[in-house]
């Protein structure tokens, strides 16, 4: 005989979960075929017994609701999603409402930010990356792009490298912004992307642009000397070329690099780099960051916080600057002792500067968006700095021997260019905003805001609605006719203006962005209450009339006992039934309310507001992303909560029949 | 039946008051003073004054820049019935919405009454085409789903409408949108002509139906799935009537069972949303024609809002609250009209 397993709780659990995705057909197939009790109407005394068979009315909606296919399906979701916005938020560490990143603006989703190309993966001889693009260059001189090309709504993608770049063999490539500059093996130049600021190449657009820094004749004829390059840069809208013997050649956007002016001609410069604003260098007296502008990166200290800045004269007490890299904001400089030294500002969220082992010093340091890569000389990659998108948190790497490190992303290399690991920034999910913020985390915390302002604005729905239909129903007379004409003033408030002068009124007061959440939960509720007062109402005045009741002040049981004990249990399904519907109609308006800009407002994010920029047709279209996921989302979930709240009202009418 | 109306229009009256004194009080929350900041205006264009002399003209102004709007008290009701016209100025002047006067908007530099007309009837057009259409789809496939109950195609309505009763509007507007304008071409995103053009005649309304179609469409759209969810919901409530079992038990063919008597029975309770969908028309839908940049009362509204153009709010509620009482009286003499019982037992 078959062993029957008990059937605990989880078991059941589990069965309905099968039942619920793969149909009743798995459900027998793997938990056996429920055991149906036939059973049968005993008779006693030759008088039919039949209160076996008889279940309570609450028993009997249960079973009819767990038949419904669609109906559990939706429990399950709408759960899910409540377990979803209101726990995943805990998870997110790194999410506030107000994060902004400008490189990061627009990018549909992708998870390809850090997909080395096959064929580069084994022979790679640099990479660089910006923004949301990296470009790779290949032992054989070939050049690959990664990421997300398309330069806004420009039309221009850096991955459409012009033909004579892929024809060529390329010695070096730097990515900038919405720009990408190679050098040939030949000393040839080429760029491409965006060159609306001058960024590779020198036209009539750019000619005599007092804003431009136009490209050196050197660079443009092809006479470079690539035997001699020391470093090829890019930065916002600037590139960079620095030789061997301290001649710099630079160009590109001096609204973005207000200083650049400072740099161009110079010929003792031994590095050089560019933060988001300034272009910043190390000459050959190795004693400071250069940047032309006073009080400028001149404070130095040797952690990113603990330890306070001091004088970068002080500072460094003898010791000489190797190399410098340059983040948004802030520059490292590699010494040369084998320390780090950081100057600048930081944001948060960082990386501390490692501590080496003994007889560990650091022999190369890379600069992303906003963190440092450092390997060091046993090959162990390090990696601290701005560590939003978990970029600076290195992976054990043994046997590294160069590192690259750019935007989000890091890079190490073996001896032989094989690619040992990568880690940072792999994409976004559902893209990003106009913000750069990551949506799918928006969708997220807007969810939670979303939700909990549909569910707030329910409970207090039903708090005031259920009380006063109690009492107009229960007290009747001149306190019914008194609530109900009350109720009536209620609903004849016209709901979306009268939220618009609310808001724009409570726009004058000064409020936090909580506080304004709880308004917004309050007038919903308080404008919405009527509905359940009616039916609460209605449902008193009927259940009065009914036999139980009679029955029951026939028995002499008291009036407050009748209330609660057989009026409410029979009125609160139907409430049941009016709260789910309500609480898919409030968050309907509240998302409605932030789309128009007078419910929820930015940063915190809500279902409502994230679609706004989608009422312009353009953004719509190119940003479909934007728009359309959160959207999905928003009408699954209150797809699946209408669903439970129809199937709960079928399921209760005892007029419908149970066939479907 | 005389009585019950003069009862609700009394009712009506007196709920009137209470909102719009509600509506006052808040309108009086906003932080604007007019007499102030003409007063302020005034005094900038004064020259030759000492700082004493400008402290005084200034008071001196202000109070009569106050006298002259009426902001003279501190006393909401007084304020209030003044704004209603029923309480003098400081003049002896009546001057309020019972003499006609609601205010001047600072916006369009025009009283409000000028304003709103066009606007309202913008509104008005597209909605009652939308009504006439909505109610047009969304009837005989109600009537439909609920005598076929349970078929096929019933089922697979239901799904349909509980996909688009689940949709927020805007995101309707949105799909359709990105489909028809950035996609296909076929309609103008927004506004109500083609920018710059001057046609006339003929050609400007052909240019005015193009513009107006897309909006329509999805104003249509946008109310297909609820209204049709609640005929269905109402026919099936009526078909399972003891009276239809009759009718049927007599014979008669189903045609006259389903048209005449299960839908007289339907109608009542969608009374109230045929009868507020059309005055619902005149208020404007406001997230369609923010969408759209289109001229109605929605928009006008909204705008309103975004610059403080006080005295064009407090209109635009005064309408809306009235449309809103007046529809209820509509509807419920409606339902008088439509259920006999309500008719004997008023």
């Amino acid at each position: 005989m078959e062993k029957k397993k008990k059937e605990n709780i989880f078991r059941k659990l589990l069965r309905w979960f099968v039942r619920g995705f793969f149909g009743l057909k798995y459900e027998e197939k793997w938990f056996g075929k429920r055991e149906k009790v036939q059973k049968e109407i005993v008779y006693k005394n030759g008088v039919p017994d039949d209160s076996e068979l008889i279940v309570s009315p609450g028993r009997q909606i249960f079973n009819r609701f767990m038949e419904r296919k669609f109906a559990v399906i939706s429990v399950v979701v709408v759960l899910i999603m409540f377990a979803v916005v209101f726990i995943m938020p805990h998870f997110m560490t790194k999410y506030y409402d107000a994060f902004t990143e400008t490189t990061q603006k627009d990018l549909p989703p992708t998870l390809s930010l850090m997909r080395v190309p096959k064929e580069l993966k084994n022979n790679i001889k640099m990479i660089d990356s910006y923004g949301s693009f990296s470009v790779g260059l290949s032992k054989d001189g070939k050049v690959y792009v990664w990421g997300i090309g398309k330069i806004g709504a420009t039309g221009l993608n850096v991955k459409d490298i012009p033909e004579e770049v892929q024809n060529a063999k390329i010695a070096y490539v730097a990515a900038g912004q919405d720009h990408v500059i190679a050098i040939g093996e030949d000393g040839k130049f080429y760029g491409w992307g965006s060159n609306r600021f001058g960024q590779f190449a020198n036209d009539e657009k750019t000619e005599g642009n007092p804003n431009l820094e136009p490209v050196p004749d050197v660079v443009v004829n092809g006479e470079l000397d690539v035997a001699h390059i020391k470093k090829v840069a890019a930065g916002f809208q600037a590139s960079a070329i620095l030789m061997d013997d301290g001649t710099l050649y630079i160009w590109g956007n001096k609204q973005a690099y207000a200083n650049m002016d400072s740099f161009v001609g110079r010929d003792n410069i031994l590095d050089i780099d560019f933060t988001l604003n300034n272009v910043v260098g190390l000459d050959t007296r190795q004693t400071s960051v250069v940047t032309g502008k006073k009080g400028l990166y001149d404070m130095a200290r040797t952690t990113i916080n603990g330890t306070k800045a001091v004088k970068m004269k002080d500072f460094l007490n003898g010791r000489k600057i190797v190399e410098i890299r340059a983040t948004t904001i802030n520059v490292c400089m590699l010494l040369d002792d084998g320390t780090v030294a950081l100057t600048g500002d930081f944001q948060l969220d960082n990386v501390e500067v490692p501590t080496l082992a003994e007889g560990e010093y650091l022999i190369d340091i890379e600069a992303g968006a906003y963190h440092y890569t450092a390997l060091s000389n046993l090959g162990h990659v390090y990696s601290f700095g701005g560590d939003h998108y978990y970029q600076a948190e290195a992976p054990a790497v043994n046997g590294a021997k160069k590192i690259f490190a750019g935007a989000f992303q890091s890079y190490a290399i073996d001896e032989n260019g094989k690619l040992l690991d990568n880690w940072g920034l792999k994409g976004y999910l559902f893209g990003t905003d106009d913000r750069g913020a990551n949506i799918a985390e928006r969708v997220v915390a807007g969810g939670r805001i979303t939700m909990t302002v549909g569910a707030i604005a329910v409970i207090i729905e039903i708090i005031i609605g259920v009380s006063i239909g109690l009492m107009a129903g229960f007290l009747g007379g001149w306190v019914d006719i008194f609530l109900m004409r009350v109720a009536e003033v209620f609903s004849s408030i016209p709901l979306y203006p009268f939220m618009l002068i609310l808001s724009s009124l409570l726009a004058q007061v000064s409020m936090t962005t909580d506080q304004r959440l709880y308004m917004i939960m309050v007038i919903l509720g308080v404008l919405g209450w009527p509905g359940f007062a009616y039916i609460t109402r209605a449902q008193v005045l009927v259940a009065r009339e009914s036999e139980y009741v009679t029955a029951a002040q026939a028995m002499g049981v008291k009036e407050t006992r009748i209330a609660f004990k057989h009026i409410l249990p029979n009125i609160i399904s139907v409430i049941l039934v009016n709260m789910t519907l309500s609480f898919a109609a409030s968050m309907q308006t509240e998302t409605s309310l932030s789309f128009l800009g007078f419910g929820v407002n930015y940063p915190q994010p809500s279902w409502g507001n994230m679609l706004s920029r989608a009422s312009n047709a353009t953004a719509a279209i190119n940003f479909w992303w934007q728009w359309v996921f959160t959207s999905a989302i928003l009408i699954f979930t209150t797809i699946c909560i209408n669903t439970i709240g129809d199937t709960l009202r079928d399921v209760m009418d005892p007029k419908s029949t149970n066939d479907k | 039946m005389g009585r019950y109306i003069a009862k609700r229009l009394l009712y009506m009256i007196f709920v009137f008051f209470l909102l719009t004194f509600i509506l006052f009080l808040l309108y009086q929350m906003m932080p604007a003073n007019r007499a102030y900041t003409d007063a302020r205006n005034e005094i900038q264009t004064m020259k030759n004054l000492t700082e004493e002399e400008k402290a005084t003209k200034f008071d001196e102004l202000y109070l009569k820049y106050k006298r002259m709007y009426g902001t003279d008290t501190d006393n909401k009701l007084v304020l209030y019935l003044r704004w209603l016209g029923l309480y003098p100025f400081y003049d002896g002047h009546f001057s309020g919405i019972f003499e006609g006067d609601f205010g001047f908007s600072y916006d369009y530099n025009l009283p409000v009454v000028k304003v709103v007309p066009s606007h309202m009837r913008n509104s008005f057009l597209i909605g009652i085409i939308t009504e006439v259409a909505v109610l047009g789809v969304t009837i005989p496939l109600g009537i439909k789903c609920a005598v076929k109950k349970n078929s096929r195609f019933d089922r697979f309505m239901q799904f349909f409408t509980l996909i688009g009763f689940s949709t927020p509007s805007f995101i309707i507007y949105i799909v359709f949108i990105v489909f028809f304008c950035s996609i296909l071409h076929w309609f103008p995103v927004s506004g109500m002509k083609t920018p710059g053009s001057t046609y006339t005649g003929w050609r400007n309304a052909v240019d005015v139906l193009w513009h107006v179609t897309l909006p329509t469409i999805c104003l249509t759209f946008g109310s297909l799935a609820s209204i049709t969810r609640i005929c269905r919901a109402s026919m099936i409530d009526a078909l399972s009537l003891d009276c239809i079992r009759t009718a049927r038990a007599k014979g008669l063919t189903e045609k006259t069972v389903v048209y005449s008597h299960a839908w007289r029975n339907a109608l009542i309770p969608m009374v109230s949303i045929i009868v507020g969908g059309f005055f619902g028309t005149i208020s404007g839908a406001m997230i369609l024609e923010t969408m759209f940049g289109f001229k109605g009362m929605g928009l006008l509204f909204l705008n309103a809002t975004r610059t403080a153009d006080y005295d064009m709010i407090m209109f635009l509620e005064v309408i809306y609250t009235f449309i809103g009482l007046f529809a209820n009286l509509v509807i419920d003499l409606t339902y008088g009209i439509v259920d006999p019982r309500v008719r004997i037992s008023k």
